[in-house]
């Protein structure tokens, strides 16, 4: 025998089994804390011409914020709650924005043309998540 | 690194029975718990160990890359390679660090390669698949590795005892 | 063991550690967002390519707005809108798209036709000053509309293009789905495997997400926004929605779309809330017409005008290759075989389901 091995289990066993479940604890909470904060939280991401502006995380908001945003030349007036985010008033020249009304969905975007900014919900629940809505 | 005809018969005889024990636990369907593909017990981790403590960490690390190739080419697998390398390297390296320490026995020894094990093994996984999807399983295998490390200690040590009786061990 | 395989196994072990805890984190992709052709358009592409992709998706619909918008006065459809019956030279890639829409043109009955210009002119379509034009006023614009007086000749890089005097040609119904076509070639040639073109409302689905799951695509519930009729699990495919909700105005409370069919000069009125074309990709030896985005943005819209009988023929027996989703006015959803397994309804929608074999 090139060295000798206790065949009986000790102290020291439970040791390294404890630093084994331990490690199981630890590798189990950071990804599970980590599928919770990335993927589900709803945001609202505003963008003009194409560039990201703002970034609302809707699951903290405890009551409706309003914030304003330009682009080319025209103003849009932005809700935001938890449940979702409209645009509330715009000068621009066709309304369709404020006529899209509230998106609730991650997927979903609110556009107005003539400013060229662009408001997209992102996040929210994995299994609803689509890439695209068509229509 | 010379090895007498005697140390030359024992590594052979034991790169077969490591060979055996992975052909054997791909008939425990593993697979079914935990999907992951390729996933497997470590059974030949046993002759892993005893030939750490029998015969010493260069020729137990032979007899692991001899079993790996052997086994590979006769899945005709070669993710298997990947696999086996992963989880028997990651183990040897573990148990070679933690035969130092006296005051563990064979099982804390056993664990601590089953753990290790694993880890390579997912390791593994997440090469083969180019994400790190496989990690969700890691706490699971963990927590089972201490009950496999049990096993594979187990039997081990039955084996040195019955070496220890027929006095080919010296 | 020595010391210098126990600073080998440290080394092994980190280096294991480092490899396994940078897999950690799925791949980001490169994502750009752009407004041209009068509507919004995202590009996601992964891969080490897929911002070089998506920037040239954003050059390549610039270059095309510039090619076809009509008015823009410089483009190349200005120039043959103001042909006055004689020959114009153009490209050959506008020749051949104004070939391709005539003969779509006479396949779908004249249900799709580029030289309704002067028609969505006298609703104020182009303009935003939308009205009901008088019945007088259409009458006499309706014989303009007619794709059997287009003549183009293809002279490869060139062509000459022809329409009748008073006619005039309008490319918006097919714009969307070319240049979604350009893209699929631009993710081909940057050996990008994963990728994702949004054109407002126009899809095309590149090959499979990372994880090897499919483009999920949700088809818009013509009568509720916020909500979809089902979602649709792309690979390699375009998808592309017609309706009359997507514009519209109101006057004398009665709506009016923008989907006019060409042979009343009124926006269509056939029974449809929506038409969905899926189509596969065109692949990379240019395919043979018979898909592709192209043919999906017309048939779109000329499906919508055909109505359920005649659409459903015509994905029967017209030897195109596609698939679609129809939204009845009377509350049907129907979805031809082909999406089956890939069209995942959305029962909250409250529509009734039918598969078309």
């Amino acid at each position: 025998m090139r060295s000798s091995v206790k065949l009986h289990p000790t102290r020291w066993d439970a040791a390294v089994a404890a630093v084994i479940l331990l490690l199981a604890a630890v590798t189990g909470g950071a990804y599970w804390s980590r599928t919770l904060s990335a993927g589900n939280r709803l945001q609202a991401v505003v963008s003009a011409d194409g560039r990201e502006l703002d970034r609302v995380d809707l699951t903290a908001l405890s009551a409706p914020e309003t914030r304003t945003y330009s682009g080319s030349g025209y103003s849009l007036t932005v809700e935001f709650s938890a449940e979702g985010v409209r645009v509330a008033s715009s000068d621009c020249t066709n309304q369709d924005c404020v006529h899209t009304g509230e998106i609730h969905h991650a997927g979903r975007s609110i556009v107005c043309l003539p400013a060229r900014i662009s408001i997209q919900l992102t996040g929210g629940a994995e299994d609803a998540a689509v890439d695209a809505v068509i229509g | 690194m010379k090895l007498t005809t005697r140390q030359l018969t024992l590594c052979a005889v034991l790169t077969a029975l490591a060979l055996g024990l992975s052909y054997m636990e791909n008939f425990i369907p593993l697979g079914l718990l935990i999907p992951l593909p390729g996933i497997k017990l470590g059974l030949a981790n046993i002759v892993t160990i005893f030939a750490l403590y029998a015969l010493g960490p260069t020729q137990a690390m032979l007899i692991l890359i001899a079993r790996c190739t052997l086994g590979a080419v006769f899945a005709g697998n070669l993710n298997a390679l990947l696999f086996s390398l992963m989880g028997g390297l990651s183990a040897m390296l573990v148990m070679i660090g933690l035969s130092r320490l006296r005051r563990l026995s064979i099982y804390g020894v056993s664990m601590g390669g089953a753990a290790a094990h694993n880890c390579g093994q997912v390791a593994a996984a997440m090469v083969t698949l180019g994400n790190a999807a496989p990690l969700a399983y890691l706490p699971v295998l963990l927590a089972v590795s201490l009950l496999s490390g049990t096993l594979t200690g187990y039997l081990a040590g039955l084996l040195f005892r019955a070496l220890e009786q027929t006095g080919l061990m010296k | 063991m020595t010391r210098k395989m126990k600073r080998a196994a440290l080394a092994l072990a980190a280096a294991l550690l480092c490899g396994a805890l940078s897999g950690c984190g799925a791949e980001e992709p490169a994502v750009t967002e752009t407004f041209a052709m009068d509507t919004v358009m995202r590009f996601t592409a992964y891969g080490k390519n897929g911002q070089a992709a998506a920037d040239a998706a954003d050059r390549e619909v610039r270059r095309l707005e510039a090619l076809l918008d009509r008015t823009d006065g410089d483009s190349e459809v200005s120039r043959v809108n103001s042909g006055a019956g004689a020959p114009v030279t153009v490209s050959g890639e506008t020749g051949r798209l104004i070939q391709s829409a005539r003969t779509f043109s006479e396949d779908t009955g004249g249900a799709f036709d580029i030289t309704i210009a002067p028609v969505m002119d006298a609703w104020g379509f182009t303009t935003d000053e939308k009205h009901v034009p008088d019945r007088g006023t259409l009458d006499s614009l309706l014989p303009l509309v007619d794709s059997g007086t287009i003549a183009v000749e293809d002279r490869g890089d060139t062509a000459q293009v022809t329409i009748g005097e008073g006619q005039s040609i309008d490319l918006g119904g097919i714009a969307k789905g070319y240049a979604s076509e350009r893209i699929e070639a631009i993710f081909r040639e940057q050996g990008v495997a994963s990728a994702l073109a949004y054109l407002g409302g126009n899809v095309y689905a590149h090959g499979e997400k990372p994880d090897g799951a499919p483009w999920r695509v949700a088809v818009q519930d013509p009568q509720d926004t916020d909500s979809c009729t089902g979602v649709l699990s792309l690979r390699d495919a375009y998808a592309i929605t017609s309706g009359g909700y997507q514009r519209y105005f109101e006057q004398d409370g009665q709506t009016y779309h923008h989907i006019i069919d060409p042979a009343t000069g009124y926006p269509a009125d056939s029974g449809l809330l929506s038409v969905t074309i899926v189509a596969p990709a065109v692949g990379p030896d240019g395919g043979d017409g018979l898909t592709g985005g192209t043919m999906a943005d017309a048939f779109s819209t000329a499906l919508f005008v055909m109505g359920e009988e005649r659409a459903i023929d015509f994905w029967r027996r017209s030897g195109y290759e596609f698939d679609m989703v129809l939204v009845t006015a009377d509350g049907r959803l129907l979805v031809t075989d082909g999406l089956e397994k890939k069209f995942e309804r959305n029962e909250d929608a409250g529509y009734i389901y039918e598969i078309i074999r």
